[in-house]
């Protein structure tokens, strides 16, 4: 306590103490921002540029007017992005010379009745430059050679799906918490039989210590008995009871705070206790609805062991977890790999910045409670 | 029973029915569970034959050095979250509220970033900042002007807490920061007013009235880091890869989730995960009460 009232001391009676608070918070501010730029702009950059110089800017995949292609035969490696049963158009082949050259990732199918009768001709392991090409094929190259790496992880992580899948998760887990959360804090709060509230309060509210990493072995077990390992259903049951708890705190105590009288003149005019809960108490609950909204989706959103061990296939995998193994399945393709970490965090970060106010107060008002 | 009562009685459950059950059967039951297959052999590779066999899994638990090292590397942890991320939150969220800085609420947000980004992802990025051929590595080399140097903090077991705990304090401390500013916005004003009357000046201000003030909040983030760091799995299992370098980081949870989930051929997998699951809750209950204990007994002698 002596040595923090000295640094105070120093910090507040000179100048020097703005300055310190001034180079504390810069440096935080450096420490946060710079890895995360230095992220969104090597994910345009080559493999080979990263190799070569891990902080230059990205060159190889913009500067791409007049790049050099290979013509290459069909084989079986190289899978064709078009419906290669139905269209049986002769097509030519191309692989890129500058860009990962040899590993056939970067290959176009050109239709040869849309080419210059002289390219269309073209043989393999001739040269074609970009530039040789008719305007609507190289506008479409460029672009697919500039957004390359996040074309690769999006199609070879299943990034889209898996990204859908963890909509889903946040989404219909918070649905189904906010409900039950707020028709158990309703009864709990506000009907008779306060001493069985009283106990099951006291049993739901000691959910709030368990995480799903404590019990993550017996949940397991229960789920592949139940035959809901690998399913949304057996994801979603546990993220919602998981959910339960703080919603329950949550929504009981802002319910108990509202007047008895709202209740009593709804049931003087006749509504059921449905009726009074669904278009009485819901619609004034709207600002603890939104907290336990954001505090349950987000934590959802980054949850990682629940799917990583029940998620076994690609269906039904989130995207924390699709992220995750992608880069521990393409440990040589690093360009790809930075890719895939803006994909799994530029959502969060745009809604963070456009409602970053809502977003924390919502936090604070669900982790402090009096 | 009247039938009012039982109307009423039916309605109460019909509210709570469906949640409760759903609570019960995945949150309340589990513990149970939990315990039971810690003290039996549940046996996964024979189609889960079982017998009761006490305390044998923590028998072996106290004989395991793996455990050991989990345990102390989990309270490097604890220690690195108590110790370092609760009172750099302090600091900072003080600046904010004293407003020693402009731009104060850019500054808030971008310490309180990392709370919505996956940990999982970030500990990817960090990962990848710190690896041998990765970005700090050339940071080295330019500033020795060694072209060889590397970063290789990740790689020492002697070391690799600094990089971690580096990035647990970069993570976490926003999430404390935000909730010292939210008490202390809650403050009273005058108080401090009338203490600038009196003649105080900032140091005791915050010795003698913003410590006592938040001492119920340093106890209950206390609490919240040292339950988050011991189940805490995430941001340690991306940090480091799978083999040495994750032995050498290893933590209980990931301890937990590599005997159950990774080592097929131990055949009382599930029943020593689960094991280790419960001490993981045990020992956070023994250190929360420890904290409340510390709090019950500093907070008289600030207040004086």
């Amino acid at each position: 306590m002596k040595m923090l009232q000295k640094v105070l001391n120093l910090l507040i009676k000179f100048p020097i103490g703005k300055l310190i608070s001034y180079i504390v918070f810069i440096s935080w501010l450096l420490i946060t921002v710079i890895p995360l730029i230095w992220m969104m702009y090597s994910s345009f950059k080559s493999n080979e540029e990263l190799n070569m110089n891990i902080y230059s800017l990205p060159h190889d995949l913009f500067a791409n007017y007049n790049d050099e292609f290979y013509v290459i035969e069909p084989q079986l490696s190289v899978v064709p992005d078009y419906d290669y049963e139905n269209d049986l158009r002769p097509r030519l082949i191309i692989e890129s010379n500058t860009i990962d050259v040899g590993r056939h990732s970067l290959v176009f199918f050109l239709l040869k009745e849309k080419l210059p009768p002289e390219v269309a001709n073209l043989q393999p392991d001739d040269l074609v430059y970009v530039n040789q090409l008719p305007f609507s094929m190289r506008f479409e190259i460029n672009w697919k050679t500039m957004l390359f790496n996040y074309r690769k992880s999006i199609a070879l992580g299943g990034l889209v799906f898996k990204f859908f899948n963890s909509i889903i998760y946040a989404g219909v887990s918070t649905f189904f918490i906010v409900l039950f959360g707020l028709m158990i804090g309703y009864a709990l709060s506000k009907m008779r039989f306060k001493k069985m509230s009283v106990v099951i309060m006291g049993i739901i509210g000691a959910g709030y210590l368990i995480s799903i990493n404590s019990v993550i072995i017996p949940l397991f077990l229960m789920l592949s008995s139940f035959h809901l390992t690998d399913t949304h259903i057996g994801i979603i049951l546990v993220y919602t009871a998981f959910g339960i708890p703080l919603a329950v705190m949550l929504s009981s105590q802002y319910i108990s705070g509202l007047p008895d009288s709202l209740i009593e003149s709804a049931y003087m005019d006749g509504a059921t206790p449905f009726q009074t809960f669904f278009k009485i108490i819901m619609p004034i609950c709207a600002p603890v609805i939104l907290t336990i909204s954001i505090v349950s989706s987000l934590g959802i959103w980054n949850e990682f062991l629940l799917v990583l061990i029940v998620g076994s296939t690609e269906f039904t995998k989130s995207l924390p977890v699709g992220v995750y193994s992608f880069s521990s399945l393409t440990s040589t393709q690093l360009g790809w790999q930075i890719a895939a970490l803006v994909v799994g965090t530029a959502p969060a970060m745009v809604i963070y910045f456009s409602f970053n106010k809502y977003l924390t107060k919502g936090v604070v008002a669900g982790s402090v409670k009096e | 029973m009247k039938k009012r009562d039982r109307h009423d009685l039916f309605v109460y459950f019909s509210f709570i029915w469906v949640g409760l059950l759903i609570y019960l059967f995945i949150v309340a039951y589990p513990v149970l569970y939990s315990i039971w297959l810690s003290f039996s052999d549940y046996n996964p590779n024979k189609g889960g034959g079982w017998n009761f066999v006490g305390f044998l899994q923590y028998a072996t638990m106290l004989k395991d050095p793996n455990f050991y090292h989990a345990l102390k590397n989990n309270m490097i942890v604890v220690v690195v979250s108590v110790g370092g991320q609760i009172p750099i939150a302090l600091m900072l969220a003080y600046i904010l509220h004293r407003k020693l800085i402009r731009g104060g609420a850019f500054f808030q947000t971008i310490v309180f970033l990392p709370q919505f980004l996956s940990t999982i992802v970030i500990g990817l990025l960090w990962r990848r900042l710190f690896a041998a051929d990765g970005p700090m590595s050339t940071l080295i080399q330019i500033f020795t002007k060694d072209p060889d140097a590397q970063f290789t903090m990740m790689l020492d077991p002697s070391t690799v807490f600094y990089p971690i705990g580096f990035a647990l304090i970069w993570m976490y401390t926003g999430f404390f920061m935000i909730i010292f500013l939210a008490n202390l916005q809650k403050m009273d004003g005058s108080i401090m007013e009338a203490a600038t009357i009196d003649g105080a000046n900032e140091s005791q201000i915050f010795s003698k009235i913003i410590i006592p003030h938040l001492s119920g909040t340093i106890i209950v983030c206390s609490i919240l880091a040292i339950a988050g760091s011991l189940r805490g799995f995430d941001l340690i299992f991306a940090m480091t890869t799978q083999g040495l370098q994750r032995d050498n980081a290893m933590v209980l949870p990931i301890y937990m989730y590599q005997t159950a989930f990774q080592d097929y051929t131990n055949e009382m997998r599930f029943a020593y995960g689960a094991a280790i699951s419960n001490i993981i809750v045990v020992i956070s209950v023994l250190l929360i009460g420890i904290s409340n204990l510390i709090g019950k007994i500093f907070k008289p002698s600030e207040e004086k």
